[in-house]
C-alpha cells in the first residue's frame, strides 16, 4: 500500500514536473535525389533530432542529434547550455559541445541552406559538417551604438577530425589538408604535438539597421591552432518589406594558412587555401524563393582549385515545415566539368524548422 | 555653462524616463497614453508586419539592451520576443505578458498538434482587438510603470483614468454609431477578429485559410466562391499584410466587396492610435455594408 502510495505520488511529481517544464521536440528529416541530368540516385543525411528548453530562468540548452541513414551509431552534433540572462557587461556564455561563433556559415545547419549543399570550398576550410567542439565561449555585446558583438572561444579539438566517414566518402575529399598536417609531423614530433590541437577562435560582428526593411552585417573571424589558423571576413545584406518578398546577399571569405615551423624547424611545406562564396537569394512569393551562388577555392602549394556555381529554387507549400528544393550546378573541380542537379525535400515535426535564408 | 545646461538637461530627459520595448505598436501606443512623457516607447514589431512572424534580428536585442520594462502580447502570438530579451543580455528587464488577465477565447481542447494548422494552445492570441481589453492591458502597464517609476505613480494614473474615461466614451459612442454592423455576415483571411467580432456583434462565417497560417488553396477558394453565392455573404476583411491576390480573385467571381482592415495601431492609413484603429475599423466595415454611419 505504502508503495503504491509512494509509486503513484512519484509519478504524480514526474507528471507535473513533466507538463512544465517539458523541453521543445523537433525532428527534421529529408530526401535527396542527385544527378538529375545523369543517373538519378535516392538517398537521405538521415535525422536530427532537436531537444531545446530552458535550464533555469538564466540558461538554456540546446541537444541536437544526428542519425545517419547507415549503420553508424546516433552522434551527437551539440550539446550545449547557453547563459544569456544573468550575466554583468553583457555578457553571454556557452559551454558544451557546439559550434563555435566562428565566420556566418558555421553556425548554419544544413536544413538551412537554400542551396542544399554546403558550398564545397568552406568545407574545405570547415569539415564536412562544419567546425564543432567541446569547449567554452564567452559572448561580449559590446557598449557601442550599433549592435556589436566579440565572441572568444575555447575548444578542446579542431577542426576535421570529428567528419562522418561517409559524409566524407560520398564527397571524395582527396586533399585534406588537417589529414595532410599531421601526416608531415615526424614521428618524434608527433608525440609532443599529441593533444595539443587546443584551437582558439575569435569573431567580431556588427549589425545596422539601415531602415525597417534593409540591414547589413559583417563579420571578422580568426580560428588559431597549433600551426593551423585562419582568418576570415562575411557579410549579409538582407530587405524584407513583407512577408511576400525578400532579398538576401551572403558572402564570406577565409584564408586558410598551415605553419611549416615546429621547434624552429621546417618540416612540412607551406599550404594556403582561400575558399569563399557569393550567394543573392530571392523570396518573390510568400512560398517560393530562387537564387544564385558562386563558389570558389584554390589550394597554393597544391595548385588545385575549383569553382562551382548554381542556380536554385525553393518551394513551401505549407508553411515551413516542409521544403521542396531544386540545385543545377556547374560544376569545376579543376579537373572536370560538368552538370549536376539535385532535388530536395525536407520536412519537420516542431518547432526546429527548415526555413528560407 | 550653456554647454554644461544643455548636457544635464539631455541627461534628465534620456534618464528620468522609464525605457519600454513592446511586441506590437497596439501595446506601445496604450504604453504612450500612461506613461506619458515619462517613458519612451519602442515597438519590435511594425503595424503592418504579421505579428506571428518576426525576424530575430541582432538590431531588436540592442533595443532592449537597456530597456527597463518588455511588454508582450503572450499567448504564444510573440514567441519570438523571448529570443530577442534574451539577445539583450539585458538582466534587469522586467518581462510582462500582457495576457493574464485577459478572458481568453477559443481555447482549445483535445489534442494540439501542426495537423490544425499554426494554432494557439491558450486560445487566440488577438486580444487587443476588443477595445474593452484595452482597458485591461493598460491596467497593467500603468501598474508596471509605476513598479518602474513611483514617483510618477500619479501621473500614470491620472494618465490611466483619462486612458479609460476616452475608451469608455468611444466604446459607447462606436455601440450606437455602429449598431447596423450587428449580425452581418463577413469572410475574414485569418482568424485575428474573434474579440473584435464578438465585441460588436459581426458573424463570421469563413476564414481563406483552410487552418490557421495556411495558404488558401484553389479548392478552398472555390468552395468560398460558391459559399458567397449561396448565404450571400457581402465582404471579406483581410489584415493588411495579406497579398489582395486571393480576395480580388474571389471578389472577380462573385459581388463580394474586399476590405483591408487594421490588425495594428499604424496597419493603415487613419490607424494611428489604438482609439483610432477601432474607429478606422468600423467605418471600413461600415462602409463595405453600406450601412449608415455618423
Amino acid at each position: 500500500m505504502l508503495q503504491k502510495l509512494v509509486g503513484g505520488l512519484l509519478l504524480s511529481g514526474l507528471l507535473i514536473g513533466q507538463t512544465t517544464a517539458n523541453p521543445q521536440f523537433s525532428v527534421i528529416g529529408d530526401l535527396v535525389i542527385d544527378q538529375l541530368t545523369q543517373s538519378p540516385a535516392l538517398s537521405s543525411s538521415g535525422v536530427e533530432i532537436a531537444i531545446q528548453g530552458y535550464v533555469n530562468p538564466f540558461a538554456r540548452a540546446d541537444v541536437y542529434l544526428h542519425k545517419h541513414n547507415d549503420e553508424s551509431p546516433v552522434e551527437l552534433e551539440e550539446a550545449v547550455i547557453t547563459v544569456e540572462r544573468g550575466l554583468p557587461f553583457g555578457l553571454g556564455v556557452r559551454a558544451g559541445k557546439f559550434r563555435p561563433d566562428l565566420g556566418k556559415i558555421n553556425k548554419t545547419h544544413a536544413h538551412l541552406f537554400p542551396f542544399i549543399e554546403a558550398p564545397i570550398g568552406m568545407t574545405k576550410v570547415l569539415g564536412e559538417e562544419f567546425y564543432a567542439a567541446t569547449g567554452l565561449e564567452a559572448n561580449w555585446l559590446m557598449p557601442l551604438p550599433w549592435y556589436s558583438s566579440l565572441s572568444v572561444g575555447y575548444f578542446d579539438s579542431g577542426i576535421g577530425g570529428q567528419d562522418h566517414k561517409n559524409e566524407k566518402e560520398k564527397n571524395g575529399k582527396d586533399y585534406d589538408l588537417y589529414e595532410m598536417a599531421d601526416d608531415f609531423l615526424p614521428e618524434g614530433l608527433k608525440d609532443k604535438y599529441e593533444g595539443f590541437d587546443k584551437v582558439i577562435t575569435i569573431r567580431q560582428s556588427n549589425f545596422f539597421d539601415i531602415n525597417e526593411t534593409n540591414h547589413i552585417e559583417f563579420g571578422f573571424s580568426l580560428y588559431g591552432e597549433h600551426e593551423k589558423n585562419f582568418g576570415g571576413g562575411d557579410f549579409k545584406y538582407k530587405w524584407k518589406p513583407n512577408k511576400y518578398r525578400s532579398f538576401a546577399l551572403q558572402g564570406e571569405l577565409i584564408q586558410f594558412e598551415l605553419g611549416n615551423e615546429h621547434e624552429e624547424k621546417k618540416v612540412h611545406p607551406n599550404e594556403v587555401l582561400i575558399a569563399g562564396y557569393l550567394m543573392a537569394n530571392y523570396q518573390f512569393k510568400k512560398v517560393w524563393n530562387m537564387g544564385v551562388i558562386s563558389e570558389y577555392w584554390q589550394f597554393e602549394m597544391a595548385d588545385g582549385h575549383g569553382k562551382n556555381s548554381a542556380i536554385f529554387f525553393g518551394f513551401s507549400p505549407v508553411e515551413e515545415s516542409s521544403i521542396l528544393r531544386l540545385k543545377i550546378e556547374q560544376v569545376d573541380d579543376g579537373k572536370d566539368k560538368y552538370i549536376r542537379g539535385v532535388a530536395q525535400l525536407i520536412w519537420s515535426l516542431g518547432p526546429h524548422k527548415p526555413h528560407r535564408y | 555653462m550653456r554647454k554644461i545646461f544643455l548636457i544635464l538637461t539631455i541627461l534628465s530627459i534620456c534618464f528620468g524616463k522609464v525605457r519600454v520595448v513592446t511586441s506590437t505598436t497596439d501595446l506601445a501606443d496604450i504604453v504612450k497614453s500612461i506613461g506619458g512623457d515619462h517613458v519612451t516607447v519602442t515597438s519590435i514589431a511594425r503595424g503592418n508586419q504579421d505579428p506571428h512572424y518576426v525576424e530575430v534580428l541582432p538590431s531588436y536585442m540592442f533595443k532592449v539592451k537597456k530597456a527597463d520594462i518588455y511588454f508582450m502580447v503572450g499567448m504564444e502570438l510573440d514567441l519570438w520576443a523571448k529570443f530577442i530579451i534574451d539577445g539583450s543580455r539585458n538582466r534587469k528587464i522586467e518581462v510582462v505578458d500582457c495576457s493574464v488577465e485577459i478572458e481568453k477565447m477559443e481555447i482549445p481542447t483535445g489534442t494540439v498538434d501542426a495537423s490544425m494548422g499554426d494554432i494557439h494552445r491558450y486560445g487566440n492570441p488577438h486580444y487587443w482587438l476588443d477595445p474593452k481589453n484595452g482597458k485591461l492591458i493598460a491596467q497593467l502597464i500603468a501598474e508596471k510603470l509605476t513598479k518602474a517609476e513611483p514617483k510618477n505613480s500619479d501621473i500614470f494614473q491620472q494618465n490611466l483614468n483619462a486612458f479609460n474615461l476616452q475608451l469608455d466614451k468611444a466604446i459607447l459612442d462606436w455601440e450606437n454609431r455602429y449598431a447596423k454592423l450587428s449580425g452581418k455576415k463577413l469572410i475574414f483571411y485569418h482568424n485575428s477578429w474573434p474579440y473584435f467580432s464578438n465585441r460588436f456583434g459581426l458573424e463570421t462565417v469563413e476564414f481563406l485559410e483552410p487552418k490557421p497560417g495556411i495558404t488558401p488553396s484553389p479548392a478552398k477558394l472555390n468552395r468560398i466562391i460558391q459559399r458567397i453565392k449561396s448565404d450571400k455573404i457581402e465582404v471579406i476583411a483581410s489584415e493588411s499584410y495579406f497579398s489582395d491576390r486571393a480576395p480580388e480573385f474571389i471578389a472577380s467571381k462573385t459581388k463580394v466587396k474586399t476590405v483591408k482592415m487594421a490588425q495594428s495601431v499604424g496597419a493603415i492609413e487613419g490607424a494611428d492610435s489604438y482609439i483610432h484603429l477601432f474607429e478606422t475599423n468600423l467605418k471600413i466595415l461600415s462602409q463595405a455594408f453600406g450601412v449608415e454611419h455618423d
